[in-house]
């Protein structure tokens, strides 16, 4: 893999550090009056999802990261791995199920959502920013509050918790934005 | 604000700074802008101009990084003390602190210290409505108090170690870019919480063009609120002592792989006669304007 020197970097720029991938999110160089420059980057770490600071004297050269993302279709999971479609090559992957924490809630079948590959490999994959789910239990509805001035919590098909307004009941479709995990209106 | 406002802000800006240097006596002077050479100082990179390409008279000039040696010909030649302000150029600056032009403020006190020129500084920065607290840190005592680093007696090794602990690179030829880096990331945030800050007596290392007492060089940097505003010396004063932090810099520059300029051509002339004892200092006009208010 290419290797990057610190005036290519910018954000999403994929890098390995300490043998792990990770993405820039944030640069920031400062050149003193009389010093050399230097880069200080945040990077969030692909598998373990934490942030972390790194500094680069400027000129300094980082091993790029092999890191793809690639819309595919969420078809199943088997309780163990988790499958996913490229609609281009019809080609599969799987996810190991514990890998799937942050996201399992958000994952309704045939959705497309995008997997992250590493060394052609699946490391993560980030659900469309809303997706519909079902409310499959929730205390029974307030008749009347149709303005939604209170909120209550919701449990999805999918198992997430979500809090939506009094006036949702059992059996209907609600849209949820997957980055706040918030309700975004009924489908 | 409107436009027209900012402008007078900033023309009265000028206006106290030429008053403040009038009521002491100070000249205000002006030297050339094209260079026969380019800067040495090893992070510093001239723009390089090639002139005459019509007429068959080409030639090489730079423009200026400072106005420093060429004010430094006019004090050895009795002007006496002087100021400029003007607009100098830098090549491959970056940041979104620095630009590839700027207006610098450079000034030159005759038998002060750097204490009395840093004395000097905030009586200006007072005519021009900074009233805040000064406060004054030896370089030691602000890694001391904010790294829990001896600076003057940690070695190279021990640097890299420390760096490496915090996330920093350790990728580094020689002690000072390595000192410099742990000030810029571990010392410089926490001066943001002062408003006035004055960093004095660097190691020697890192002394450039300021005379060296022991273990420090005498010199200071400028912060205010964490940004950095001005660089001051005691300035050296023989021909011999220029040519070898010339020959220093020049040196570093090789092996950085970057320009070297030819030491004969302006350095030797501007360093010929001796210079009076004095202390100068170079305030970046932007950065500063920015900071009042």
């Amino acid at each position: 893999m290419a290797n990057y020197s610190t005036s290519q970097f910018k954000n999403g720029l994929k890098l390995m550090l300490d043998g792990n991938p990770c993405s820039i999110i944030n640069n920031e160089i400062r050149k003193p009056g009389k010093g050399q420059a230097s880069n200080k980057v945040k990077l969030k770490d692909l598998i373990t999802g934490k942030t972390l600071e790194k500094t680069f004297k400027s000129g300094e050269s980082v091993e790029g990261a092999d890191v793809m993302e690639l819309d595919m279709q969420y078809l199943y999971n088997d309780g163990s791995e988790w499958s996913f479609m490229d609609p281009d090559t019809f080609e599969q992957y799987m996810i190991n199920d514990s890998s799937m924490d942050d996201v399992r809630g958000y994952l309704v079948e045939q959705d497309m959502c995008v997997v992250t590959l590493w060394n052609d490999n699946p490391i993560s994959v980030t659900p469309p920013n809303h997706v519909i789910l079902e409310v499959v239990d929730t205390d029974p509805g307030l008749k009347g509050d149709t303005a939604g001035t209170g909120g209550k919590p919701a449990t999805m098909n999918t198992g997430v918790v979500v809090q939506v307004p009094l006036f949702i009941s059992i059996g209907e479709k609600v849209k949820v934005d997957t980055r706040t995990n918030e309700y975004a209106g009924r489908s | 604000m409107n436009m027209q406002e900012d402008l007078k802000k900033y023309s009265n800006f000028l206006q106290k700074i030429r008053t403040f240097f009038n009521d002491k006596n100070v000249l205000e002077v002006q030297t050339p802008a094209l260079l026969n050479a380019p800067a040495t100082d090893v992070y510093i990179d001239s723009l390089r101009v090639d002139l005459n390409q019509e007429i068959d008279l080409e030639k090489t000039q730079y423009l200026h990084t400072s106005p420093e040696l060429e004010m430094k010909k006019l004090l050895a030649n009795g002007s006496g003390d002087i100021y400029q302000i003007c607009s100098v150029f830098r090549d491959n600056e970056q940041g979104s602190q620095n630009t590839n032009e700027f207006t610098m403020l450079e000034y030159y006190r005759l038998n002060f210290d750097i204490h009395q020129l840093m004395n000097d500084i905030a009586q200006l920065l007072k005519t021009l409505g900074v009233d805040s607290q000064v406060t004054k840190l030896s370089y030691a005592q602000a890694f001391f108090e904010y790294g829990d680093i001896d600076i003057l007696n940690t070695d190279f090794a021990t640097l890299k170690v420390i760096a490496k602990a915090h996330g920093l690179s350790t990728d580094f030829e020689w002690i000072e870019d390595l000192q410099i880096l742990l000030f810029t990331h571990l010392i410089e945030p926490k001066l943001q919480a002062l408003s006035l800050c004055f960093i004095y007596d660097y190691p020697v290392m890192q002394s450039a063009l300021a005379r060296v007492e022991g273990q420090v060089a005498h010199r200071f940097e400028l912060y205010m609120n964490g940004i950095e505003i001005a660089n001051g010396y005691d300035e050296l004063r023989h021909a011999d002592e220029y040519k070898a932090i010339f020959e220093q810099e020049t040196a570093k520059r090789t092996t950085l792989k970057k320009y070297t300029p030819d030491l004969n051509k302006d350095y030797l002339e501007a360093i010929q006669l001796s210079l009076p004892s004095c202390a100068g200092v170079a305030i970046g006009m932007g950065r500063l304007f920015s900071q009042i208010d």
